[in-house]
């Protein structure tokens, strides 16, 4: 069969084609379409950010021009910039007490529980979690009324105070009022995360350590919380990184910011320079300015995967 | 651990406190909605009402298309899992299997791609959607959220494809099995818990969603989420000032993830401690 040997042939030379080129493409290939949209909508959107941020852009007129560093001097000397940066700083102060803090207090408290017990807790605690924080921040508005009609000034009554307190418009209570609604909903979550910190110290250390003389405190301080302290650290970067994140819905749908910027943060402010605004320019320079100012918290948190990630050496 | 009977009470007791009060909005939300409208500003301190009416619900269904949006926020959420899971299973299959140039370079793109803040890309990324004409719909929601996030899954999954014994994938070598066989076959049915739980965890995230789809699809019924239409309804003449609404149209929207944590309450806190602590 004279026809069958050029064609095994070429089969040889496509295998080795194959070999040489082609199978040294398969692993790019399994990435490709992860990365493809990857790079669309996070790698090119931040470098556009940088770009957008040397021009005057309105994105409703689509009127766009260069201004070079403009932006980035009027933001230096912008007060009310210096204002929403200083109530980030208090914002996310608040929340290292309220969702680092409490919650690893509490699963160190839960610690001395059966696991049973321990389950049905944060179980219960977790149900905030998986509702919507737009839902759940429209029951706190109703909590926050004016009036004696709303949860909280008729708690007040109670206790005698009669004049309603006007939470969400009243410039000293607007912000710890959103800051309780977003560090409410993931309390249950980072209180769930400690616990199963906690549960991963072996058992044995910690009985070691009793038989050797360590209680109560000294038990936590020099044998838990050396332990615990990867979890704990986690805990505090998301908390440093992803705070402003968190309260984002809650200031969009309770406040808006307000009153007088009482209550914004730097992301809320970003998006309302871009989104209510249009002043996409000046958004994407304070964007350029946070990522600088979080940079050093991003930066551990990408330790703190990348230490888990094994790269190939 | 040992500790005193008194000790075990107070931490007891402290949680429970804690625990209640932490439930406390839950139970309002739930509790006015069915309320009588009449009766929503009667008696603020207690949640509970009876007898229970139903008016509230009956009024949310009238006066929204409350299918419509439960439609697209199963569009959304699903299709957001679904191609999340499509991209990241490979991805995360190459990275544990292969060894190829750039590999760590690319795979530490990916791990960066997590600290971005959302809130920077969103300016440059409507301006994508503007220019593709995707405003205002479903798709539109759906595309920035595949690439948004990826990475927390693939990441996720490599981890559990290393545990995975490399010897099952030699000898399926052996055999002969070309390696798009081997992720199909061989490793995606040893892993499917994972790749559950990553599912449930990407799925009541984007359920959750609120600013994105409120940008990109607030601006047209049709492409209204459950999250984006409460909101409507709350800002809206009809709604504002009717509690009772709001509240069931709240309850409604919350409903979903609700009854997926209800079913598979293990999972679920699972794959959340397990989204923290590796993602």
């Amino acid at each position: 069969m004279a026809t069958r040997i050029p064609s095994a042939k070429i089969l040889t030379a496509c295998r080795a084609w194959y070999n040489t080129y082609l199978k040294k493409l398969v692993p790019y290939l399994y990435i490709a379409p992860a990365l493809n949209f990857i790079i669309i909508f996070v790698f090119y959107p931040l470098a556009r950010t940088f770009q957008i941020s040397f021009y005057e852009w309105n994105i409703i007129r689509d009127r766009q021009n260069y201004v070079g560093l403009e932006n980035y001097i009027r933001l230096f000397f912008d007060p009310n910039f210096r204002q929403i940066l200083v109530q980030s700083l208090i914002y996310l102060l608040i929340s290292v007490f309220a969702v680092v803090a409490l919650p690893i207090l509490l699963a160190l408290l839960a610690l001395q529980l059966t696991d049973k017990e321990i389950d049905l807790y944060q179980s219960l605690m977790f149900f905030p979690t998986v509702i919507p924080t737009s839902v759940a921040a429209l029951v706190w508005v109703w909590f926050y009324l004016p009036t004696r009609t709303g949860l909280f000034n008729a708690l007040l009554h109670l206790f005698g105070v009669t004049q309603p307190v006007q939470w969400l418009t009243n410039s000293a209570t607007a912000l710890p009022a959103v800051a309780l609604v977003s560090n409410w909903k993931v309390m249950g979550f980072h209180f769930l995360i400690a616990l199963a910190g906690l549960k991963a110290i072996p058992r044995d250390c910690l009985e070691a350590a009793y038989i050797d003389g360590a209680h109560g405190w000294s038990l936590i301080r020099h044998v838990i919380l050396p332990l615990f302290a990867p979890t704990g650290l986690f805990i505090l970067v998301i908390t440093l990184l992803q705070g402003l994140e968190y309260v984002f819905v809650p200031i969009r749908v309770m406040t808006l910011g307000g009153p007088a910027n009482a209550s914004n943060n730097l992301m809320y402010a970003i998006y309302q320079e871009g989104f209510q605004f249009f002043r996409a320019g000046y958004a994407s320079a304070m964007s350029v300015v946070m990522i600088t100012l979080f940079g050093g918290f991003a930066y551990l948190q990408y330790r703190l995967l990348d230490r888990r990630v094994n790269y190939d050496r | 651990m040992i500790a005193s009977r008194s000790e075990i009470w107070l931490s007891r007791g402290v949680l429970i406190t804690v625990a209640v009060l932490n439930l406390m909005p839950l139970i309002y939300l739930v509790g006015i909605s069915f309320r009588a409208p009449q009766l929503v500003f009667v008696n603020p301190l207690f949640p509970l009402t009876v007898p229970l009416s139903f008016e509230n619900y009956r009024a949310v269904l009238s006066q929204m298309d409350i299918l419509r949006y439960l439609l697209n926020s199963i569009a959304f959420s699903g299709s957001v899992t679904v191609g999340q899971l499509l991209l990241a299973i490979p991805a995360a299959f190459s990275f544990t299997y292969f060894s190829f140039r750039f590999k760590n370079i690319l795979l530490g793109l990916v791990i960066l791609s997590l600290v971005v803040p959302f809130v920077v890309t969103y300016i440059p990324n409507y301006l994508l959607l503007a220019k593709w004409r995707l405003i205002n719909t479903i798709l539109g929601l759906i595309l920035p959220m595949l690439g948004i996030s990826l990475g927390f899954g693939i990441f996720l999954l490599r981890q559990h494809f290393m545990g995975f014994p490399r010897e099952i994938i030699e000898a399926a070598m052996i055999d002969g099995a070309n390696s798009w066989d081997i992720l199909w076959r061989v490793v995606l049915p040893a892993n499917l818990s994972p790749v559950v739980a990553v599912g449930i965890y990407v799925m009541i995230n984007t359920w959750n969603q609120f600013i994105w789809p409120l940008l990109v699809g607030g601006g047209h019924p049709r492409s209204y989420t459950l999250t984006v239409a409460v909101q409507i309804f709350y800002t809206s003449p009809e709604g504002s000032d009717y509690w009772g609404a709001i509240m069931a149209a709240s309850v409604l929207a919350s409903l979903p993830t609700v009854i997926v944590f209800l079913l598979m309450r293990r999972k679920v806190l699972a794959s959340f401690v397990e989204g923290a602590l590796r993602g």
